[in-house]
């Protein structure tokens, strides 16, 4: 099977700041894809490049099959390579139900729309609840379920995930895994940044260990490895 | 003579001038969130393409409609040049201001080069002149009064009923996730202002067809669609609607009971208790976005 995603030599920054220095990774061959490092080592410049929020300076992206370098968000979304940013606020003054249609918008995602919104008031039945609420006046962690459902409605065939359960309480978190555990097992291959290490684990097999815009370390699917060996990267060894 | 057709008559009007007037600029500002105080020059500048299309030799109703969409193609420019690069801004409301005052003020004087300031008038949009409950009134008037509904109601639906009005309500809320769901940011910046533009062409040839035009005929529309905008609240394009007919209601009620005279005093007696009780306005609720 060949990879989903291939991004190789990826070069890219802000303004005249390179964060990213010919970065690599592979993703969807081997299972669900966990990155994580220090803050501020660019795990989200990786990603905003990689769904196109952000021109490469160098390198290449490829998503099933065709070279997405440079291409613009709407026609990467379009293909099915869904990201869902950290921190996302949304749109403060449209209710959940209208965020749900836009993540609809894409024409791929148009035909599913109905059994998507289905499956997103399965998963989060939280949200079913209060369909007309405004995203302003949602909590953190509500706010996060709509960012995951609206992805789902634009009927991702690989979904990025940017700390999903950033700044949540433990219960509101376990809630989300669990959401996020059974959108990978449905057969939606995932890219996931986050900085729970156990949930990390749990999620994902294949990591990438991002240091100073570089793959530092990365951990195959079988390679032994343990929780202290992670931590050990973290703070580093 | 009859004091409640004067009334009727008068208020339906002049409400629905003043929404023409102020849809545009509550359109703009409900979705991109910012104020374009260039909207008064659009309509005067809307009015005198339909008057060179007319003096051309065509037909107003081949004229109306070209001006309008050429309009929106300067609605789209303008938001190109203007507001677009500026986007991200601090204080790009203030920015904004300026900007479109600056470029308002280069079309006026490009008009008075290219037209001159002699004053000129349009065909109404219907000839003629009817008696309605013993009032008379024109045509063109009451024309005013039928299409104007319409067109509001149009736009009303477009915005809340369909998803690319949803897509344009949402875009200035968050562009990064506009664009990760898959919307054409460049594209729903440049229709917000098309659209106000031909909206605003569209009240220019309204007030061109029974009023003499000059290059500064925008400039007391742009004051009373502010008022409107305000005074409905600038939270929703419904507010600013029922905000131009309820002030077109009490304009005819004071002129009929107090004289033309006492009329602007009464409105901003009105206008000034009103916004010290609901400072959001009168329909709005706090928050920005489509009601
Ligand atoms: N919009 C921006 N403009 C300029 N610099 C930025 C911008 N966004 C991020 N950076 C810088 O790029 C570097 C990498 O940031 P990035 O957000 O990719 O890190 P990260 O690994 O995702 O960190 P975290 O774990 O805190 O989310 C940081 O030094 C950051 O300050
Ligand atoms: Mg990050």
């Amino acid at each position: 099977m060949m990879n989903m995603l291939s991004v190789t030599g990826l070069t890219a920054g802000y303004g005249r700041v390179t964060v990213l220095h010919g970065i690599g990774i592979e993703a969807g061959k081997h299972g669900n894809v966990g990155l994580f490092g220090p803050n501020g080592h660019g795990k989200t410049t990786l990603l905003r490049a990689v769904s196109g929020l952000l021109k490469p300076k160098a390198g290449s992206i490829v998503f099933d099959g065709a070279d997405i370098t440079g291409e613009s968000a709407r026609s990467i979304v379009a293909r099915g390579l869904v990201h869902v940013p950290q921190g996302n606020t949304l749109f403060p003054d449209l209710t959940i139900a209208d965020c749900m249609s836009l993540g609809a918008f894409s024409p791929h995602a148009r035909p599913h729309e109905a059994a998507n919104k289905e499956r997103v008031a399965a998963l989060f039945p939280k949200l079913a609840e209060r369909w007309r609420q405004r995203v302003r006046t949602l909590s953190g962690g509500e706010r996060q379920m709509v960012s995951i459902g609206v992805a789902l409605m634009s009927h991702p065939k690989l979904l990025i995930l940017d700390e999903p359960t950033l700044g949540l309480a433990p219960k509101i978190k376990d809630e989300l895994c669990k959401a996020v555990l059974d959108i990978s097992k449905a057969g939606v291959p995932l890219i996931v940044v986050e900085q729970d290490v156990e949930f990390l684990l749990e999620l994902t097999n294949h990591l990438y260990f991002i240091n100073h815009g570089q793959v530092e370390t990365e951990i195959k699917p079988g390679d032994s490895l343990a929780h202290s060996d992670i931590m050990a990267m973290y703070f580093g060894q | 003579m009859n004091a409640l057709a004067d009334i009727l008559f008068g208020g339906l009007f002049q409400g629905s001038l003043y929404a023409m007037m102020a849809v545009g600029l509550a359109l703009v500002w409900t979705t991109i969130g910012v104020f374009n105080f260039s909207h008064g020059v659009l309509m005067m500048l809307g009015a005198y393409f339909a008057w060179q299309l007319v003096d051309w030799g065509l037909t107003a109703a081949l004229a109306f409609p070209i001006a309008v969409l050429l309009m929106a193609g300067v609605g789209w420019v303008l938001q190109a040049t203007v507001v677009r690069p500026l986007i991200g801004r601090a204080n790009l409301v203030l920015v904004v201001v300026i900007t479109t005052l600056a470029a308002g003020s280069l079309i006026e004087n490009g008009v008075l080069e290219l037209w001159g300031p002699r004053s000129k008038q349009i065909p109404p949009l219907v000839a003629g002149n009817a008696m309605l409950g013993g009032v008379g009134v024109s045509l063109h008037q009451i024309a005013i009064i039928v299409v104007t509904p319409i067109i509001l109601l149009a736009l009303w639906l477009f915005l809340n009923r369909t998803r690319l009005g949803l897509a344009l309500r949402a875009v200035a809320q968050n562009e990064d996730a506009a664009r990760l769901v898959g919307l054409n940011v460049t594209m729903l910046y440049g229709l917000a202002f098309a659209i106000a533009a031909s909206l605003a062409a569209l009240a220019g040839i309204f007030l061109g067809g029974y009023r003499f035009m000059t290059p500064v005929m925008g400039a007391d529309p742009l004051l009373k669609a502010l008022i409107v905008v305000v005074f409905g609240g600038i939270s929703s394009i419904s507010g600013p609607i029922f905000a131009a007919y309820l002030i077109g209601f009490f304009e005819a009620i004071c002129s009929y009971y107090f004289g033309l005279y006492w009329t602007p005093a009464l409105l901003f007696a009105a206008l000034i208790l009103t916004l010290m009780i609901k400072p959001e306005g009168i329909f709005a609720s706090r928050s920005r976005g489509l009601a």
